[in-house]
């Protein structure tokens, strides 16, 4: 990426995840927001108004591109065009990063849509380094892998999540985008301690961070990405901030998706903890 | 524990939950807390489907519409077991919808229904159509017709631009459609008996979106281009109107975008 088409795409500060209610106002309005994330699938056609508006939306800010099709963790091989148009659109839109998940949503070629479990053990370990450096060596780029919230656990894992992703990051020289919202729901669904498991990460491999709500349900926290950042998961943040330093930001909302005006106040509360932690 | 049969497992059982597959995708689950194995599976497998049914609410909103939210997922049910999606893009699951209505028997009295679902598929290929400037399918442009030999007419081959879709129904489904807008505020009562209808469902180069009534002779046409007839084979078809008087305007309109030789 030695001649960029844009002006920049480096990403700073708290970002926000692009929602198709908010293009037009992002268009017309030109907010100040250092950068949005893009969810990739969304973009993957062969044309169109949303890869037009990506475009528009590219000359005005930097953005990452957030996959969710990569089934990493998956038995099936690779799907070489997802990768394939994954890539063209890459080449497009020159994003800060990439990144899909810790996680499998597809078998025997059928998808399930989903960012589904793997247990954490030597075995699963090599499987996801081996796709993730093929994965890496087809875009020509590192990328960024997320750790999931979950909801069950494996009798045959026998690492913690923390480990397998530290190890997981050493191994296959890829990046991490930690999900401080994830940690906290998979720390109350599996009887963890959050602040041990953001200690535990290596801190030179985290470039982003992922903020999001939660709802709570009888007996679990379900990732819903459907309210405001919760308190736990800001003091969480905190923590986070102080072990990375200052990591660029991204609040994400999905369903029932707020005003943006409401959004963008998340996003600034997440940049002015970020900036009185990291000073 | 053998990772791909257990993949294999967790999706029987999350799509295909008899007591054996719950019992095969819970093996190795730990059941901690407060929730067994099983209750663990059933948040996934809601997650699983809630998704991919949203998924479809956003492709088929008419559909929904007209059945409401809670009929059209309990139609759903058996769709997604039936019908695995066999691509990571979620926005291509569910061509196959508009056929597992018309077999719906408890829908069988909404006639329309499957003709509209069909006609919300067809809206959604054209939304997401290739752009006409990355589309390498003409090698000439229409300006190059006026240096077409007269020996090379008949054997012109007109390149459609490539959101154009094309449907016939027997019931007047581009109103029904309309009337289902958020925007709409005309008349509330559509006519089933009015007669068929040909539609063309096609994005402009402005991405605007349009849904229009054809006559015979326009349909026959657009379909005959569609197919890749050459111009001979097109002009000896039966239309009331002249050729010409049909050509003129999908040249005019941006609708024939360039054409081939064949």
């Amino acid at each position: 990426m030695s001649q960029l088409k844009f002006k920049s795409n480096a990403i700073y500060g708290a970002g926000l995840g692009l929602r198709a209610s908010h293009y037009q106002e992002v268009l017309s309005s030109k907010p100040n927001i250092p950068w949005f994330e893009l969810l990739a699938d969304n973009y993957m056609s062969d044309g169109g108004l949303p890869i037009e508006r990506a475009h528009k939306i590219r000359q005005n800010y930097p953005i990452t591109l957030h996959c969710v099709g990569m089934s990493l963790g998956s038995c099936d091989p690779l799907n070489i065009n997802y990768l394939t148009r994954l890539k063209a659109l890459s080449e497009k839109l020159e994003p800060a990063y990439i990144s899909d998940h810790l996680a499998w949503a597809s078998i025997d070629g059928q998808y399930t849509h989903d960012l589904l479990p793997l247990p954490y053990n030597a075995h699963t370990l090599d499987h996801m380094c081996e796709r993730i450096s093929k994965v890496q060596e087809f875009l020509g780029r590192t990328i960024l892998i997320e750790n999931p919230s979950s909801y069950l656990t494996f009798e045959e894992s026998d690492m913690t999540e923390w480990d397998f992703i530290s190890q997981m990051a050493k191994i296959s020289g890829c990046e991490l985008l930690v999900d401080i919202n994830n940690i906290y729901v998979s720390s109350i669904n599996h009887k963890f301690d959050p602040l041990h498991y953001v200690a535990s990460l290596p801190a030179e491999k985290v470039k982003e961070l992922h903020l999001a709500g939660f709802t709570k349900m009888d007996n679990y926290l379900l990732d819903t990405h459907s309210e405001k950042v919760h308190p736990p998961v800001w003091q969480l943040y905190r923590a986070a901030i102080k072990q990375f330093g200052a990591t660029p930001t991204l609040i994400e909302w999905d369903s029932d998706v707020p005003d943006f005006a409401t959004l963008h106040q998340e996003a600034l509360t997440a940049e002015r903890h970020m900036w009185a932690l990291s000073q | 524990m053998n990772l791909k049969k257990w993949q294999q497992d967790f999706y029987q059982g999350i799509f295909h939950p008899s007591q054996n597959n719950i019992q095969l995708a819970c093996q190795g689950i730990n059941t901690t807390g407060n929730l067994s194995a099983s209750q663990r599976l059933d948040i996934y497998r809601d997650s699983i489907l809630g998704g991919i049914t949203d998924g479809l609410s956003g492709v088929f909103p008419v559909c929904e519409n007209l059945v409401g939210s809670q009929y059209f997922s309990h139609m759903l049910t058996d769709f997604l077991k039936q019908n695995p999606s066999y691509s990571p893009d979620l926005g291509n699951y569910g061509a196959l919808l508009p056929n597992y209505i018309a077999q719906f028997k408890p829908a069988k009295d909404l006639v329309y229904l499957p003709e509209v679902a069909k006609l919300e598929w067809l809206w959604h290929k054209a939304f997401n159509a290739s752009d006409v400037h990355n589309n390498n399918a003409a090698i000439y442009t229409l300006e190059q017709l006026a240096s077409i030999t007269e020996n090379e007419q008949g054997r012109i081959q007109f390149v459609l631009q490539p959101s154009i879709q094309l449907m016939q129904s027997d019931y007047p489904i581009h109103l029904i459609w309309e009337m289902n807008q958020d925007n709409y505020d005309g008349q509330k009562q559509v006519d089933l008996n009015e007669g068929e209808v040909n539609l063309l469902i096609f994005r402009a180069p402005d991405y605007s979106m349009h849904i229009n009534p054809l006559n015979k002779d326009e349909f026959i046409f657009y379909q005959a281009l569609q197919a890749g007839l050459i111009f001979l084979d097109i002009a000896k078809l039966t239309f009331t109107a002249p050729i010409e008087t049909l050509l003129a305007p999908a040249i005019q309109s941006g609708l024939i975008i360039g054409f081939n030789i064949a």
